[in-house]
C-alpha cells in the first residue's frame, strides 16, 4: 500500500473561504431542514461496523452521531430517499448558480480541485498499468470532474451518474452497469449518501475484476475536525451528512473485499481552516498549545500541515482500492 | 519442485525463507560447510558436511555464497541442474563472468537468474511505469548514491578481501544502482571514474565516482560508498517535464529510512509562485515483495519453461562490462585485483 504526501500549497480563498461557505452552509442548512420536515428515520447503529450510535453533538438543529468503533459521524435523521435525492440535485443546482462561491471560484476550482484529481487518476493508472479504461462518476450531473476527465483523452469512456439513483434502483430508469467499468470514482459522494454502504456496493458491482475504484472524502479524523468539532462550519448537511475517519473509510472498503493501494490524507487547509474559524471567533475552545500552533509563523506551520498530510492525519483523504 | 541452497548466510536465509513459503516447493536442502551451529529451522534441511549433493533430485538451485564460490558453483548448478539462480556479483570479474557466460551457452534450455532485486521495488516500479508513459518527457539525465557506513566490523567482513569480494564497494552495492541505471538508459559507456580508498583501507575501493554515458548520449552519474555514515540509497532521474526521485529502501533493518518516490513537475515563474520550488508528490510504499517475486518469477520461468523476465545474462554482462572498465580505468591505484 502507498500513501501520498503533496507539495502543492494553494490558500483557502481560492477554493472554499470560510465566509463564503458560511453563506452557502446557511441554505445548505435551511433546505436540508425543509426535506427533513416531510417526515425522517433515525439512523442508530453505524453504517461501517453495526455498533450502536452515540450522542456526539449538534450541528445547527441537526444532530449527529458517532460509531464508537471508528470515530466516524453520521448525521442523526434522513428524510426517505426520494426526497434526499431530490435535496442533493437542488443544493447540486445552487452551487451553479451565480453568488455561491463554487461558481464564482469556478476556474480557481478547476486547477486546484478537480485537475489534480485527474492527474492522480492518470498517474495511479499508469502506475497499475492500466490503459484507455471506461469510468464511471457516481456523483451528481453535470460533473465538474467529468468534463476534465472526458478532455485528458485517457479513458474509453466517461459516464457520471446519477450517486443517488445509482444507490437506490427504481429512484430513476438508471441503467445496470454491472461489470462495465475498469475505474470508478466517489468524488466526496460518500460523505452526502443517506446510505454509504449501498452506495458502494453498488459502484463495486459496476466495476470490472481488478478494477480501481478512486474515492475522496473529508475525514473526521483530521485535524480541523478533531480540533473544531462540530464548531467546524465545512460539517453540514446535506454535504456532510456523513464524516468517516480514516480508520471508518479503510475499514468500510475492507467489508467489500476491496484491496487497498493507497491510503493518502494530502490534505493542505486543515492548519488554515483552523487559523480562519479562529479569526472568526477568537473565542474558541482551544488549548493554548493549538492556539500557539495555529498563530505561529508561515513555516512552522507548513511544515505542521507537512506533517498531518505524512501521517494520515489531515482532513481531506483519498483512497484507492482494487476490486478483487 | 526441489531446491538446493548453496550458503546459508544472509542472502541464504532470505532465499530459504522465500521457498519455504512458495506453494510449488517440496523439499529444499541447504549446503553450508561454514555453518558451525545449524539454526532449528535447517533440521532435515542441512546436508551434513561431506554428504553428496543429491543432484539427481534437484530441480533449482540457489547460490548464496561469498563472492569466491559463486562462479564455481553457479558452473556446476548449470552443467549439472541447468536452473540456477545466483546472487550478484555474477563472479569476482570479468574472467568469471565470462566463464559462467560460456557455461551458460554451453547449456541449451537452461534457466540462469541473477539476483538484482532493487529493479522489483516499489519506488523503482513505479518510477519505470511512470516513464513508460512518458508522463515527464524525456529523461535528461540519472544521478544514483548507494551507500552505508560499513559498520565496527566491516574490515574483518569478506566483502572487503579483495581475492575473496573481487572488489569494493561498487562490485558490492554500486552494482545494484548500476543495474537500475541498465533499466532507465539501457547500455551505458564508462566517460570517468574515481576510486578511493580513504577510510577503510582495505585494499578495495571504500568509494566509487562513475561518470556514464548511454548510447543516446544521456549522462548517468554513480556514486558508490562504504563511508556512508547516514545509509543512503537516492536515485534521481532528471526528465523535460519533470523528475522522479526514488529514496529510502524498504529492508529488514529500514536503515535506509522509508521507501519513498517523489514526483517533481518542471514549473517556471508562469506556473509558480517560487522559481525552483516545483509543485511535488511524495508516494511512500510500505511493502516490498521485491524478494518473493523475484523467486517466484525464477520458479515461474522454470515450471514454464520461459525466459525470465528479469536478471538476465545479458543484465549482468551490461553491468560487470561497466564494472571491469572502471576497474580497468582506475583499478590499480586503489587495489591489488586480479583483472
Amino acid at each position: 500500500m502507498r500513501t501520498v504526501q503533496t507539495e502543492t500549497r494553494f490558500p483557502l480563498s481560492s477554493v472554499k473561504p470560510l465566509e463564503a461557505l458560511t453563506r452557502y452552509r446557511a441554505h445548505c442548512l435551511s433546505e436540508t431542514q425543509k426535506a427533513l420536515g416531510a417526515g425522517s428515520s433515525r439512523r442508530s447503529a453505524s453504517p461501517i461496523t453495526g455498533a450502536p450510535l452515540q450522542p456526539f453533538g449538534k450541528v445547527g438543529s441537526f444532530e449527529y452521531l458517532i460509531c464508537p468503533d471508528t470515530g466516524s459521524l453520521f448525521m442523526a435523521e434522513l428524510p426517505p430517499s426520494e426526497t434526499w435525492a431530490k435535496l442533493l440535485r437542488q443544493i447540486h443546482q445552487h452551487r451553479h448558480s451565480p453568488g455561491v462561491f463554487h461558481s464564482e471560484l469556478a476556474v480557481s476550482r478547476a486547477d486546484r480541485v478537480y485537475q489534480p484529481k485527474v492527474e492522480w487518476i492518470q498517474e495511479t493508472l499508469a502506475l497499475q498499468g492500466i490503459h484507455r479504461p471506461a469510468l464511471l462518476e457516481a456523483g451528481m450531473p453535470p460533473s465538474d470532474l467529468e468534463r476534465l476527465l472526458t478532455r485528458s483523452g485517457t479513458f474509453s469512456r466517461v459516464e457520471c451518474v446519477d450517486e443517488m439513483a445509482l444507490a437506490h434502483e427504481g429512484l430513476s430508469r438508471q441503467s445496470s452497469f454491472e461489470g462495465d467499468f475498469q475505474v470508478a470514482v466517489l468524488l466526496e459522494s460518500l460523505d452526502r449518501s443517506d446510505d454509504p454502504v449501498r452506495l458502494l456496493e453498488k459502484t463495486q458491482r459496476c466495476l470490472s475484476r481488478g478494477g480501481l475504484l478512486f474515492a475522496t472524502a473529508l475525514v473526521a479524523s483530521g485535524f480541523d475536525l478533531q480540533v473544531l468539532g462540530v464548531e467546524n462550519r465545512y460539517l453540514y448537511p446535506p454535504d456532510r451528512t456523513n464524516c468517516l475517519t480514516i480508520q471508518g473509510l479503510q475499514r468500510l472498503l475492507e467489508r467489500f473485499k476491496f484491496d487497498l493501494l493507497e491510503v493518502s490524507t494530502p490534505g493542505v487547509l486543515d492548519v488554515e481552516i483552523v487559523q480562519a474559524h479562529l479569526a472568526q471567533e477568537p473565542s474558541l475552545p482551544l488549548s493554548r498549545f493549538e492556539r500557539s500552533l495555529i498563530l505561529s509563523d508561515e513555516p512552522t506551520r507548513q511544515a505542521f500541515q507537512s506533517f498531518l498530510q505524512g501521517k494520515g492525519l489531515s482532513s481531506y483523504a483519498r483512497v484507492v482500492a482494487r476490486k478483487p | 519442485m526441489n531446491c538446493l541452497i548453496f550458503g546459508y548466510g544472509y542472502m541464504g536465509k532470505i532465499r530459504y525463507q522465500a521457498l519455504a513459503k512458495h506453494p510449488g516447493v517440496k523439499k529444499i536442502w541447504v549446503v553450508d560447510p561454514h555453518l558451525e551451529t545449524p539454526p532449528p529451522e535447517l533440521s532435515g534441511v542441512l546436508l551434513p558436511a561431506g554428504t553428496p549433493v543429491p543432484w539427481e533430485q534437484v530441480d533449482t538451485v540457489f547460490v548464496c555464497t561469498p563472492n569466491d564460490v559463486t562462479a564455481q558453483l553457479c558452473i556446476e548448478g548449470i552443467r549439472r541442474c541447468g536452473r540456477v539462480f545466483c546472487e550478484k556479483p555474477p563472479g569476482r570479474n570479468w574472467e568469471e563472468f565470462s566463464q559462467i557466460a560460456q557455461a551458460a551457452e554451453a547449456a541449451p534450455g537452461h534457466t540462469l537468474v541473477f539476483g538484482f532485486n532493487h529493479r522489483l521495488h516499489p519506488s523503482i516500479q513505479a518510477a519505470k511505469a511512470l516513464l513508460q508513459e512518458n508522463r515527464l518527457g524525456e529523461v535528461l539525465y540519472v544521478k544514483g548514491t548507494y551507500g552505508k557506513s560499513g559498520g565496527l566490523r566491516y574490515r574483518e567482513s569478506w566483502r572487503t578481501k579483495a581475492e575473496i569480494a573481487g572488489g569494493g564497494i561498487l562490485l558490492d552495492q554500486g552494482l545494484h544502482m548500476l543495474d537500475l541505471f541498465h533499466l532507465f538508459l539501457g547500455p551505458l559507456k564508462v566517460e570517468d571514474a574515481i576510486l578511493t580508498d580513504a577510510f577503510w583501507n582495505c585494499g578495495v575501493e571504500d568509494n566509487a565516482f562513475v561518470l556514464l554515458k548511454s548510447q543516446k548520449g544521456i549522462p548517468a552519474f554513480l556514486h558508490s560508498s562504504a563511508t556512508l555514515w547516514r545509509h543512503t540509497f537516492h536515485l534521481e532521474i532528471g526528465c523535460r517535464d519533470g523528475y522522479l526521485i526514488a529514496s529510502g529502501l524498504l529492508s529488514k533493518t529500514g536503515s535506509y529510512g522509508r521507501e519513498q518516490l517523489v514526483i517533481g513537475k518542471r514549473q517556471f515563474e508562469d506556473e509558480a509562485m517560487a522559481l525552483g520550488n516545483p509543485r511535488e508528490e511524495i508516494i511512500h510504499f510500505d511493502r516490498d515483495e521485491s524478494w518473493e517475486r523475484e523467486v517466484q518469477e525464477f520458479l515461474s520461468a522454470v515450471q514454464e519453461k520461459r525466459r525470465p523476465t528479469h536478471g538476465l545474462l545479458e543484465e549482468a554482462r551490461s553491468v560487470m562490462q561497466v564494472i571491469r572498465d572502471v576497474y580497468a580505468l582506475r583499478g590499480p591505484s586503489v587495489a591489488r585485483r586480479e583483472l
